[in-house]
């Protein structure tokens, strides 16, 4: 009996360690790598002769917008053990994990007269599984970068869970001549600098050109008539209309409301400046803020129910949130150094900015509380942020140093990585992010 | 009570009785050997003495030939490092039209310059330790040293493996990695600034390989003794148990003890070098998911069982992109098997592992 009792003891402590390690086994991870996730491209088959050169093209945007935004990194065609020959056959998964890519999009371009079709799928190569389901796009020949810009965005999207950017559009003031002696005129492009069209000549100064919700309408100061006038110009028959004009006074700064019906800018009478919001439906306009102070750069809140501008009402140029419906201001920025130029992220989160300190311009974000500021870029002028549709990455414009000092446009990623220009034809300033095209 | 004292006094007494006069401590005398000593005089005693001394003498002139023949000229071309002592040590008459030759092998020395001197006692020292010229292990260290570090010092290992088949794979992940790094990297973006060029993880330090053999099979440890019929149901009950806190030997699955904490950092660096979040958006690096993982005999995770079990702080769509993410990591760096011992295979079967990118936030 002793001897019965004293092996169940014995068997119990066995089991004790044992019986502690019951389930699986559970570890935590919280220190990845952020890298480019490698991705493959191939040339979209072509389903007729004349979509070789199209297929290849197709590819070649797809390849760039990806590996441009500084999160996917493309793998050469050389490197491609396999190639994707039909658009149907099943996937080499081994062939593409040899070569360590991540991601594959594969597709087929289909010409016929003026009308593309094409069709792409993209896979998870570690997985061995498809993500999201095959799409088919349509369009024109002439419009096949676009069909490349939506391809891009749907990837993109099926493998970050945010929504792109590649198609859309930007409209910036395009720069030319010496800085004496500077021209400018509106031009619109694709958000990669491709397609550019002038919307203005350069006779007059034009400034801040800002994009409408929708995309089919631009704001715009123009020194015009001797003052500084907002206008309000149709981008499709490139008509327009001064949208403020009163005498003596200087309007400028616009941008308009989430919505689209709402205008906020501001005016200088005298040494005063103050923002005004105008009703595009009735033309009429209230005053927002009225103090002697300098109050000017209004940007909506997503939401359409606050506005962020920059006063230097505390005597220093800061930021400050308003209800739109007034109410005391509250003030965000508090550093040393000058803010300006604030606006408010198609999130809701953040608000970019440009603020210069000791000699230097940067872009920066900052939270909406003014909390956890970040100084994204740094050089002699960097100023004029636009956000992205989808609140990722900021474009700005950089001017060098010197008298044959040229602005020109970049974009950076909110992270502080991935700065990068824009290539344009000429210099450019002053860019307003569009939306994404429908 | 009295029984007690009388039983316990009695086994005392016995148990005393047989040690004084059972013999138990009583060793037996040990067996020990005998040798002859012989004496013998002091003439023979020097004769024995002086003869070897002769000898000696007589063996080291020969030995300082093949000194020289260790042809200097070769050995600093397998080991630049430390072949270059003997060239100095070579400073002969005879050799002067070598040395100019070897101009190469001088800007080797100034690489290591504290080793030419030792070297030089090395050589004196060679002849007087044998006649033979063998002074080749200084060559046969220096090549082994510099070569075992290129391939530990490889950074992923499913590039390695990836890129077997062609030529063409060699080159491109270099030239990829070459022409988006500039790319990103911006002298002039305060962020990057304080930060290195990449934040990826060049290297993996993984724990060297564990590949014991086979596990014993409890089934052999089992005793058996013969014992009595009574005792049989009881005996069967605990080698039950026993089986069952040993590992299960019935299921043929080795259990073995817990996974050490090393055993355990080994995986977790493993999957973290290939958790790239980099792609992910704001909203998935603020959602942690668990996910639960089977895994194979070899170590290799089991493809499609990989599922998330559950998530934190973020919506369904951005836990989706957090999941995707983790599969890949998991599926990317277990394609070739963790570094698992085989032996506890019972304890990480089944593998639940929680990605928190708390730390990756885009702030």
């Amino acid at each position: 009996m002793i001897l019965r009792v004293l092996m169940y003891v014995m068997a119990l402590m066995l089991s004790l360690p044992a019986m502690a390690q019951q389930g699986p086994l559970r570890i935590e991870l919280t220190e990845g790598v952020i890298e480019p996730l490698p991705f493959a491209t191939p040339d979209f088959i072509p389903e007729t002769p004349q979509s070789a050169e199209i297929g290849q093209q197709l590819s070649r945007v797809i390849a760039a917008n990806l590996a441009g935004t500084g999160l996917f990194r493309e793998i050469p065609a050389a490197a491609y053990i396999s190639q994707v020959t039909d658009f149907a056959a099943p996937v080499q998964y081994a062939d593409w994990k040899a070569v360590n890519a991540q991601a594959l999009v594969t597709g087929s371009v289909r010409v016929q007269g003026e009308q593309v079709t094409v069709k792409f799928r993209l896979y998870d190569v570690f997985s061995g599984a498809e993500m999201g389901q095959g799409l088919q796009l349509a369009g024109t020949v002439s419009g096949w970068r676009r069909i490349a810009h939506k391809v891009s965005d749907a990837v993109y999207a099926r493998i970050t869970g945010e929504g792109g950017y590649f198609d859309s559009r930007v409209v910036y003031v395009s720069e030319s001549g010496a800085k004496d002696q500077r021209r400018r005129r509106l031009a619109i492009m694709d958000y990669d600098g491709a397609n550019v069209q002038y919307l203005t000549d350069s006779a007059s100064i034009v400034l801040a050109p800002r994009f409408s919700p929708t995309g089919d309408r631009v704001l715009y100061t123009s020194y015009e008539t001797g003052f500084p006038r907002i206008y309000l110009l149709d981008v499709g028959s490139v008509q327009r209309r001064v949208l403020e004009e009163q005498d003596g006074t200087m309007s400028f700064a616009p941008r308009f409301s989430p919505d689209g019906q709402t205008v906020v800018y501001s005016i200088s009478e005298g040494s005063n400046t103050d923002i005004y919001a105008m009703s595009l439906g009735n033309g009429q306009s209230r005053r927002l803020t009225n103090t002697p102070a300098i109050e000017t750069a209004p940007s909506f809140s997503p939401d359409g129910s606050q506005i962020v501008f920059e006063s230097d009402r505390s005597g220093s140029q800061q930021l400050y949130i308003m209800p739109i419906g007034g109410g005391e201001p509250r003030r965000i920025s508090f550093d040393k150094g000058r803010y300006g130029t604030p606006v408010w992220s198609p999130r809701g989160d953040l608000v970019a900015f440009t603020k210069q300190t000791n000699g230097r311009f940067h872009i920066g974000v900052m939270r909406t509380d003014g909390s956890e500021e970040r100084l994204l870029t740094a050089s002699f002028l960097d100023e004029s942020p636009t956000w992205a549709p989808n609140g990722r990455v900021i474009m700005f414009n950089r001017e060098t140093q010197g008298a044959s000092g040229q602005s020109s446009l970049y974009s950076v990623d909110i992270s502080g990585r991935n700065l990068r220009p824009v290539r344009t034809p000429e210099g450019a300033s002053d860019a307003s992010w569009g939306p994404l095209q429908n | 009570m009295q029984i007690g004292y009388a039983i316990s006094s009695s086994a005392h007494a016995v148990l005393i009785g047989f040690v004084l006069f059972g013999g138990v401590f009583r060793s037996e005398p040990e067996p020990f050997e005998i040798t002859e000593v012989s004496v013998i005089s002091s003439a023979d005693f020097d004769a024995l003495t002086s003869a070897p001394q002769a000898e000696t003498e007589v063996a080291l002139p020969p030995a300082l030939e093949p000194i020289d023949d260790p042809d200097v000229t070769e050995t600093p071309d397998v080991s630049p490092a430390q072949d270059t002592p003997p060239q100095a040590s070579a400073p002969d008459q005879e050799d002067v039209p070598e040395t100019p030759t070897l101009q190469p092998d001088a800007e080797v020395q100034d690489d290591a310059p504290p080793s030419i001197t030792p070297p030089e006692d090395v050589v004196a020292a060679l002849p007087e330790v044998s006649d033979r010229p063998k002074p080749k292990p200084v060559d046969h260290v220096a090549p082994e040293a510099v070569e075992t570090p290129t391939p530990e010092a490889k950074p992923d290992v499913v590039q390695q493996d990836s890129v077997t088949p062609d030529d063409v794979t060699n080159e491109t992940p270099e030239v990829e990695q070459e022409e988006t790094a500039p790319e990103e990297a911006a002298s002039e973006i305060v962020t990057e600034a304080e930060e290195p060029a990449s934040s990826v993880m060049t290297s993996s330090v993984r724990p060297p390989s564990r590949r014991p053999s086979p596990p014993k099979e409890v089934a052999e440890t089992k005793p058996a003794p013969q014992e009595d019929k009574p005792d049989a149901p009881a005996k069967d009950d605990v080698n039950d148990a026993l089986q069952q806190a040993l590992g299960g030997a019935s299921e043929d699955i080795p259990v073995g003890p817990p996974l050490s904490a090393g055993e355990k950092d080994g995986l977790r660096v493993a999957v973290q070098n290939c958790w790239n979040v980099g792609s992910l958006s704001t909203d998935a690096l603020r959602t942690t998911v668990i996910v639960a993982v089977s895994m194979a005999k070899d170590a290799k995770p089991v493809g499609s069982s990989v599922r998330m079990l559950s998530y934190e702080g973020g919506s369904a769509a951005s836990a989706k992109q957090a999941f995707e993410a983790a599969r890949r990591a998991i599926m990317r760096c277990g394609a070739k098997g963790f570094d698992l011992p085989v032996e506890k295979y019972g304890q990480w079967k089944e593998i639940e592992m929680t990605f928190n990118p708390e730390r990756m936030r885009i702030r």
